[in-house]
């Protein structure tokens, strides 16, 4: 195994399933699919493994939510999955409101505002992000403040009213 | 600063604030921005304000975080999941036949008298490093109503294997589809190196098989219709019982032994039974959805330098279908680690039934 894989794993594993996360709002698939594209630089030995692993790590999140609603059908299938994960406490309950505004205000970037943001957000320098995105370098700023402040107007929005219609 | 520097400066855009606040504007213009600050104050305020436009932002993101988890030894990854599109319509067709109901295992059982007749077409589908052949034959066992068409399930074998089946089935010789079956995984499997169990299918053959044209074995072919008084040969739906039969039931507390924890199950569904491999290293966990839908969990302790790193590149597939390897077919096979142990589920559900399920699994109570 190469070395520099291992130390990328260490320092950019956490940051791939956050970014994964927020793509695919299921922590454990986030987490598969984070190993998964380790599993995958493990075989191809990319040369900037790290820029790689999120191109991966992308593209089958982008599967994944094409595969999201034929998931759904299944899941009557599943009838027996306990509900009583339901009983948590006030503060759970915020968080779970909270995340789900973000959630919905995330949605309603744009594909390449949101992708500049969650990739700033895992760790990814301005180069990095440029090279992912295929933005300029000197336009990564720009789209970064736009992002933000899209995002943060959202969520407010979205807290205001609070049936904004999820994208 | 001359008076024309400050005018140029007096717009500093958004993304110039957000590339300096985030470290990332260049040192020329990093020191340019600085100087007009200092001296503007309608850009300070900006540059204020910005910068706790990045700090509610980043809060914000950090309301939609995951759990923190730990990660698995890197060297312990796989890849569960590759082609899942192509393999798809292989385990529909796989519940196709699970449904229908047809072929049947017959453990050690062998039929002589193989039919002299050519054998239906065989296809090959473009699956990973194996392909799928579709194995016809006629069974009077099994009598389709005149005129009915039905939908075929497919078995994965090698490519050349399937040139060799399709030229060996004409051939009069007893059970020639177990045997050569056998033969092809147990090369196999003496090729990586393991070998846990051998497959056992009998067939029920026919009296008088309805003969078939032969087609290129090259067809990608998942499914063909057929023509009444044709079964498929359905080594997958006895893939449970070829577990079944090799691997002695045990209780819960050797698979515990073996695992060094508890065995996982999908709560809510009945344990048919709790196995261990031949080699004693994999439990199989064995709970039935319906009393045609057998969810098998594959289960192994895993510990950090148990294995070499080059294993791992070896195949996409994991190290424990070692064990059963030739019988993943047209069955998904995902893998999850819970605690020290390894987790691979199978059955005949599509890979989104099976991950949901896999997601679900946990330590099965006393």
């Amino acid at each position: 195994m190469p070395e520099d894989l291992a130390e990328i794993y260490r320092s950019t594993y956490r940051s791939l399933v956050r970014f994964l996360y927020r793509k695919v709002w299921d922590a454990e698939r986030a987490e598969d699919l984070a190993q998964e594209a380790f599993a995958r630089a493990l075989v191809h030995k990319p040369e900037n493994a790290r820029g790689w692993l999120f191109i991966v790590a992308a593209n089958m999140a982008r599967d994944e939510a094409r595969k999201a609603a034929r998931e759904r059908r299944h899941l009557t299938l599943l009838k027996s999955e306990p509900e009583a994960l339901h009983t948590e406490p006030e503060d759970q309950i915020d968080a779970e409101t909270r995340r789900e505004r973000v959630r919905t205000a995330l949605d309603l970037l744009t594909p390449r505002d949101r992708e500049a943001l969650l990739l700033w957000d895992a760790g990814m320098s301005y180069d990095e992000i440029a090279g992912q995105t295929g933005l300029a370098r000197g336009a990564i700023g720009t789209t970064l403040s736009r992002a933000r402040r899209r995002l943060v107007e959202a969520y407010d929005a979205g807290s205001e009213g609070q049936h904004v219609a999820r994208g | 600063m001359t008076q024309e520097a400050r005018d140029n400066m007096s717009h500093v855009d958004d993304g110039t604030l957000h590339a300096y606040l985030d470290g990332e504007l260049p040192p020329v213009e990093r020191a340019r921005l600085e100087a007009h600050v200092a001296e503007c104050a309608a850009c300070r305020t900006r540059l204020e304000e910005e910068r706790a436009l990045i700090e509610r932002a980043s809060g914000l993101l950090g309301l939609a975080q995951p759990p923190e988890r730990l990660a698995p030894p890197l060297h312990q990854l796989r890849r569960p999941r590759l082609a899942w599109r192509l393999r798809v319509p292989l385990t529909w067709a796989a519940t196709v036949v699970l449904a229908l109901g047809i072929g049947y295992y017959a453990g050690n059982e062998r039929v002589a008298g193989i039919a002299s007749a050519p054998e239906g077409r065989v296809a090959n589908s473009a699956v990973l490093d194996s392909s799928t052949t579709l194995d016809r034959r006629a069974n009077d066992a099994l009598a389709y109503s005149a005129g009915e068409r039905r939908q075929l399930v497919t078995t994965t074998r090698p490519p050349a294997q399937a040139a060799r089946q399709k030229q060996a089935a004409p051939e009069p010789q007893a059970n020639v589809d177990g045997s050569v079956v056998r033969s092809q995984l147990d090369s196999g499997a003496a090729a990586s190196g393991v070998v846990t169990f051998q497959p056992r299918a009998a067939l029920r053959l026919p009296a008088a098989p309805a003969p078939q044209p032969a087609t290129p074995p090259s067809r990608a072919l998942q499914e063909v219709t057929v023509q009444p008084g044709i079964v498929v040969n359905d080594l997958a739906s006895a893939r449970g019982r070829l577990v079944a039969t090799q691997w002695p039931i045990i209780r819960r507390g050797p698979a515990r032994d073996i695992l060094g924890a508890e065995p996982v199950g999908i709560p809510g569904l009945a344990v048919r039974s709790i196995r261990r491999s031949p080699t004693g290293q994999v439990v199989l966990v064995e709970q039935a959805i319906d009393s045609a839908t057998v969810i098998q969990l594959f289960q192994e302790r895993v510990e950090a330098d148990q294995l070499a790193p080059l294993q791992y590149r070896r195949s996409d597939s994991a190290r424990m279908p070692a064990d059963v390897r030739g019988f993943a077919w047209g069955t998904e096979r995902l893998a999850r680690f819970i605690g020290g142990v390894r987790v691979e589920i199978s059955g005949p559900l599509s890979a989104d039934s099976l991950n949901r399920l896999l997601e679900q699994v946990k330590p099965i109570g006393p």
